[in-house]
């Protein structure tokens, strides 16, 4: 542990700098990463970096520590490029980095988790001296491998790069990029989107050196040492306003055939520190959906910090105060060189264990399970008329869960925030036909509160080749629990129009003239259906987000006036 | 020729319909004068204000109503029906199967931080939008006829059924091909005459359902409010004897007729704005300044734009009816023209508060005109920005608000201490961070904006208007390192002069997505002969039989597979492969521009054909006849002190703006007063008025590569 923590943080006045001074100089670290964030996603080629937000950016201390993270991307991964940094110190010393360096990795058990994810790390100099680094991770649109879940260790899912230098000394280390170009399907493409992210590096090196120039500081030291005292002390105050206590929760997620995951989960609150134990889940397993730790810990904290203190800045102090554990082997941290392509469909089951641990303790702050934890995600890849091979995602949300305060937001994407892209612009890109994107009726778990709807989406192939469609995703057999009595949503599920329906992690084939419907799951609900008010049970009937049978299933035979409960302005008899 | 210089010695008159102030502006020609007028908005019917203040310009100008050849109208009308939610009752026909569109959004969450945060509510409940059978493939195919049976059933349901007031018509890749909206316009039309009926491909000829359905909803949503005002200012013009033009202002800050702005309301949401945009850059034209950021501080918020060789940036999409006016997502998308502006919550009535930490931040919260500022003495308790400024010497007590008001400094004072107190530093501290972080929170907008678009502050100069614009551009150029700020004339009550310069315009886009490479040239050339043609027709009904037409045309491009566009222009003359070159160049150069790197490898890729055509008109020389003007009165008002950034506080001298003769110099510390706003120096500056009353002040920064830079 680098970092005491602190007992007797200096009063106000006995600051060396003063509230002004301060909120200057934290608002303008703030900004110099926002503004480094916005180049990477403006300058990004891949759609899982612009449509799923699947990246952060990063300034960091010369000790590794952040300073200033992205609010924009995956918040959750900032800390790991953090934890990446203090690692790489120790295989590349502080002496022995240069102006114009870049290191890259994609190590998912030092990085965020899993190949795709490539994390790059520059030094900022000042005046010659080494006053911090520049960190970023993103989701390039192929690593090569075999990316489905099939695959049994780590090897087979792609190119994996220990951290080497890409550039030094402001030279592009050309053998890197060779062999990074030969191994990835895309290769302009993934280097478009490592380019972006040195773009973004570059613009986070120049705006630091350029505050350290106005504020006349020789290095970030002092600065940093002030906003990780303040953001611990944020946390810790949140933490002590929760009653101290062993709070648990367990779930169950379909993970893949015949092997379902099982989440247990401990959360300790002892004065100012939160301790999550996931002692009791699942064992690792052969196929793409382990957790490394990192993974594991950035999903538990993140969610965590919503809850008991948003909106406030982090950076490394914030996370001081909270520990993250899982046994050696299990699914939540399991030893290389395990498969971890999907890591998602478990890493995403955490923020709903941490909400249900806490549902006792903090009732009006909790969501019900959300039917996108983990998100569904549908690839098509063929060749189009004229043989071009083509592969386009397909970005589309489930409900949220529901809370005390309103009903789960209806196909928002939770806890992610990868939107949906455009049907048009994907219609224009691949050889696909789209018959149908809308709410899906009945899908939202009933309760006090309803849960979100998922969405049906039917895609037909108007071609005359074959297109394979690789489902990866969860909640066919496990959905989205309600909360304080609240029902669960409706499950996810795949049909094909000839009545099959493919598991959701599986590869199967879209024939010509064909179509495939997918269904996103609905979220939880939040307290018992009986307590929901009936003007909103009416309100769900006339939009038509509810049928009438499901309306008297789950809320009573009075919640449904005599006639269809469609009619429009007249009063109900 | 000759009518038309009958028309430029006649009048034109200006109105900025705003919230709380109707602002005037009427300019003879003949007499080469400019006169304003400012009253209470008429919330109730706007065109009452708007009547009664042209009876009053023209009795106090002793101008004849059949006199004024022009009425050019700008109005905040729009943007408050959407705020409000105050529109018309809109019902939608969509393609079946995708009626949900408009409400799922780009399913992502505006404010990550906020587990509990809300969409802004959809503008067309579900039960009012209809899903019809009918198909248009990507590749602009007819795949699937349309069903006009449904359309016409959807069509009795939405209007018998639900009664409303409005429709939407928006199909999957109308953009590429517009027939089946065509044809169910029509059809709708012949069993419901009277009924606006917006479609996407008109009002939105892009790719993507949901900005493009967005929009269309949101001109039916509005289209009969401000139809009806419209007709109603039109009659009660006419009334007065008003026989000329009406026109009016583009967000985009073109002009543009009743016609058109009745039929595409959504081009008018931006036009107060955008009239103060398009007069800073005429001032910086007539001030021969190439680059210029321009900085309006108000009241509550604060505006920048860019302005490049006298012409404003502008962008094609823009966020109406926020939920939360400051953050981006919070509210609905639409894909139109407006002046690319960023707005943040930062004026003389954002508020000074202790966070959580005990650190200082200013804004978004404003205390706004009621209760304002604590020095308005009208019940506010908590500091606001125009506190500081007159705690730091930047306001004259005795000259507040014009000399109308007196404020209350023991009342101001007080409110700092307490604050002070919850922060650890004292009150004079205080009110100095206070304008310190007002001015870091723009300097950071400032330079993000810029950043996005690969510019440098420190290649442009800096135009300051709006009541707080001038009192705060000296610490705002500083903090971006700008070496020129100006202040022109009458800076207060710029915006209106917009509406004088303004030029007839018409912006149009067509989407086709294409390589460069394998563009299909003819097809360009043709869609570039239908808006041209469409332009000129619009153009002609503003000025009949005009060969005067400027067009510019411009292309949204990308590296294929990317999904951020920058906008290149494209070059003059027919378009065709052989220019294919010279397009994949000028988009090399851009993009190397904001991003600092080209990507030799990739593919340069069109998405969205543009035209502007514009009408460029004589622009008319405004002499502001200002009611403080006094010729020949004592520049020199005496002497204070002002806190200036940098320098501590400073003995300054105080001048009479409107004393200041074109050609006077002053060296700084000075500070500038006139009727509505007041600007201080510090001892960096030189300042010196130009030929149009510009204040023009020059910053002198120490040599920035000299040795010792960390000291």
């Amino acid at each position: 542990m680098p970092d005491r923590t602190l007992q007797g943080e200096p009063a106000a006045h006995e600051r060396p700098l003063d509230a002004v001074h301060l909120e200057v100089r934290w608002s303008r670290l703030a900004a110099v990463v926002d503004e480094a964030a916005t180049t990477l996603l403006r300058a990004a080629f891949s759609t899982i970096i612009r449509e799923s937000n699947d990246y952060t950016v990063v300034l960091m201390d010369p000790a590794g520590r952040t300073v200033a993270e992205s609010r924009a991307g995956i918040p959750a991964f900032a800390a790991l490029i953090g934890t990446l940094t203090r690692h790489l110190l120790e295989i590349f010393p502080a002496g022995t980095w240069h102006e114009g360096d870049v290191v890259i990795t994609n190590d998912p058990w030092i990085a965020t988790g899993h190949l795709p994810d490539i994390a790059m790390v520059s030094p900022v100099f000042h005046h010659g001296a080494l006053v911090g680094f520049a960190g970023s991770a993103a989701h390039v649109p192929d690593i090569g491998g075999n990316p489905t879940l099939g695959v049994t260790d780590l090897m087979a899912e792609g190119l994996f790069i220990p951290p080497v230098h890409l550039y030094r000394d402001g030279t592009r280390n050309e053998s890197v990029a060779a062999l990074l170009r030969a191994n990835v399907r895309l290769p302009v493409q993934v280097w478009g989107d490592l380019e972006a992210q040195a773009a973004a590096h570059e613009v986070c090196r120049r705006r630091a050196a350029e505050l350290l120039e106005d504020i006349g500081e020789p290095d970030f030291g002092e600065l940093s040492r002030l906003v990780h005292t303040m953001s611990d002390r944020s946390t810790r105050a949140a933490i002590a306003a929760v009653p101290d206590g062993v709070y648990r929760s367990s779930l169950d997620a379909d993970g893949v055939e015949g092997r379902p995951t099982h989440i247990e989960c401990t959360l300790t609150v002892d004065g100012e520190h939160i301790a999550i134990d996931y002692t009791g889940s699942s064992p690792q397993v052969g196929y793409a959906v382990n957790s490394t730790l990192n993974y594991t810990t950035a999903y538990s904290v993140h969610p965590l910090k919503l809850l008991l203190d948003p909106g406030t800045r982090t950076n490394h102090g914030s996370y001081r105060a909270i520990t993250v554990s899982a046994p050696e082997g299990s699914i939540l941290n399991p030893v290389f060189p395990a498969p971890v392509l999907a890591r998602h469909l478990t890493g995403h089951l955490l923020s709903c264990a941490v909400h249900q641990a806490l549902a006792d303790v903090l009732p009006d702050r909790v969501l019900a399970d959300s039917g996108g934890a983990p998100a569904l995600r549908v690839q098509f890849a063929g060749r189009d008329e004229a043989g071009d091979p083509f592969a386009a995602i397909l970005f589309a949300s489930a409900g949220m869960g529901a809370c005390a305060r309103q009903d789960g937001l209806s196909t928002t994407a939770f806890p992610t925030n990868s939107g949906s892209g455009s049907i048009e612009a994907l219609e224009a890109t691949a050889p696909l036909l789209f018959r149908r994107k809308e709410f899906r009726t009945d899908s939202g778990g009933a309760g006090t509160r309803r849960g979100g709807l998922g969405q049906d989406i039917e895609v037909a192939n108007p071609g005359k080749a074959p297109i394979r469609v690789a489902l990866l995703g969860d909640r066919s057999q496990h959905p989205a629990l309600g909360i304080a009595g609240g029902l669960p949503g409706a499950p996810a599920h795949a049909a094909y129009d000839d009545g099959r329906t493919p598991p959701l992690t599986s590869l199967s084939t879209l024939e010509p003239g064909t179509a495939i419907t997918i269904s996103f799951a609905g979220g939880g609900g939040y307290g018992p259906p009986s307590g929901r008010d009936p003007a909103a049970v009416a309100a769900d009937l006339r939009a038509g987000l509810i049928t009438p049978a499901a309306a008297r299933r789950d809320y009573g035979t009075g919640a449904v006036p005599a006639a269809d409960g469609t009619n429009d302005g007249k009063p109900n008899p | 020729m000759t009518e038309h210089i009958a028309a430029r010695l006649s009048c034109t008159i200006g109105v900025d319909v705003g919230g709380t102030f109707t602002d005037l502006v009427l300019h003879d020609a003949g007499r080469a004068t400019t006169r304003t007028a400012k009253l209470l908005t008429t919330p109730g019917d706007p065109s009452h204000a708007v009547i009664e203040g042209v009876r009053r310009l023209l009795a106090t100008a002793g101008v004849g109503i059949e006199q004024v050849t022009t009425l050019v109208h700008g109005t905040t009308l729009i943007t408050n029906t959407l705020l409000e939610r105050t529109g018309a009752k809109v019902g939608l026909i969509a393609t079946e199967g995708f009626r949900d569109v408009l409400e799922m959004g780009r399913e992502i969450r505006y404010d990550t931080d906020d587990l509990y945060a809300r969409p802004a509510p959809v503008i067309v409940p579900r039960h009012l939008r209809i899903g019809v059978p009918g198909r248009i493939t990507a590749d602009a195919a007819e795949l699937v006829p349309l069903d006009e049976a449904a359309v016409l059933e959807a069509a009795r349901e939405l209007v018998d059924g639900h009664g409303v007031e409005a429709l939407a018509i928006a199909f999957l890749h109308s953009y590429a091909n517009p027939s089946h909206e065509r044809i169910a316009r029509e059809l709708v039309r012949s069993r419901h005459p009277g009924l606006p009926i917006s479609l996407s491909a008109d009002v939105a000829p892009e790719i993507g359902e949901y900005e493009r359905t967005s929009t269309a909803c949101v001109n039916a949503y509005v289209q009969p409010v401000v139809g009806a005002y419209l007709d109603r200012l039109e009659a009660d013009l006419a009334r007065l004897g008003f026989t000329g033009t009406i026109a009016l202002m583009l967000s985009s800050g073109g002009l543009t007729t009743l016609a058109r702005a009745k039929a595409l309301p959504v081009g008018l949401l931006e036009s107060g704005p955008a009239a103060g945009a398009i007069a800073a850059a005429h001032l910086a034209g007539l001030a021969g300044e190439d680059r210029v950021i321009a900085f309006d501080m108000g009241g509550t918020t604060a505006k920048m734009s860019l302005v490049e060789h006298g012409l404003p940036h502008v962008t094609h999409e823009f966020e109406a009816g926020r939920l939360d006016r400051f953050k981006p997502g919070s509210g609905l998308p639409l894909k139109t023209a407006v002046i690319d502006m960023i707005e943040i919550g930062a004026g003389g009535g954002s508020i000074a508060s202790a966070d959580g930490f005990g650190l200082l931040k200013v804004g978004p919260r404003s205390a706004g005109s009621v209760p304002g500022p604590v020095a308005y003495g009208r019940g506010g308790t908590r500091p606001t920005v125009t506190d500081a400024d007159l705690l730091t010497g930047h306001l004259d007590p005795d000259h507040f608000l014009g000399g109308e008001l007196t404020p209350t400094l023991p009342r101001v004072r007080g409110a700092f201490e307490e604050l002070a107190g919850r922060l650890g530093v004292d009150a004079a501290r205080t009110a100095d961070g206070t304008l310190e972080i007002v001015t870091e929170n723009m300097a950071a907008a400032t330079r993000m904006h810029l950043s996005e678009k690969g510019r440098d502050p420190r290649a442009y100069a800096l135009m300051a208007f709006g009541g707080a614009g001038p009192v705060h551009a000296y610490a705002l150029a500083k903090s971006l390192k700008v070496r020129r700020v100006i202040v022109p004339m009458g800076a207060g009550v710029l915006s209106a002069f917009g509406f004088l310069v303004a030029d007839p315009a018409v912006e149009d886009v067509r989407g086709y997505a294409t390589p460069v490479a394998a563009a299909d040239w003819t097809k360009v050339g043709e869609l570039y002969e239908e808006m041209e043609e469409h332009a000129a027709a619009l153009l002609s009904r503003m000025e009949p039989g005009t060969a005067r037409i400027v067009r510019t045309r411009s292309a949204d491009m990308r590296y294929l597979g990317q999904g951020h566009e920058i906008t290149v222009p494209l070059p003059d003359g027919p378009l065709s492969g052989s220019r294919a070159g010279e397009l994949r160049r000028r988009f090399t150069e851009r993009y190397t521009a904001v991003f600092g790197r080209e990507l030799p490898e990739g593919t340069p890729e069109v998405t969205n054909w543009r035209l502007t055509a514009t009408l460029p008109t004589a622009r008319p020389s405004l002499v502001h006849a200002s009611p403080g003007q006094r010729a020949g009165a004592a520049p020199l008002r005496g002497r204070r002190s002002v806190r200036i950034p940098g320098f501590g506080v400073c003995e300054a001298a105080v001048y009479d703006r409107d004393a200041l003769a074109p050609g006077a110099t002053v060296a700084g510390p000075a500070v500038f007063e006139e009727h509505e706003t007041s600007c201080a120096v510090g001892p960096d500056c030189t300042a010196v008025v130009d030929a149009h009353h510009n204040l023009i002040i020059d910053i002198d920064y120490p040599h920035p590569r000299s040795e010792g830079a960390t000291g």
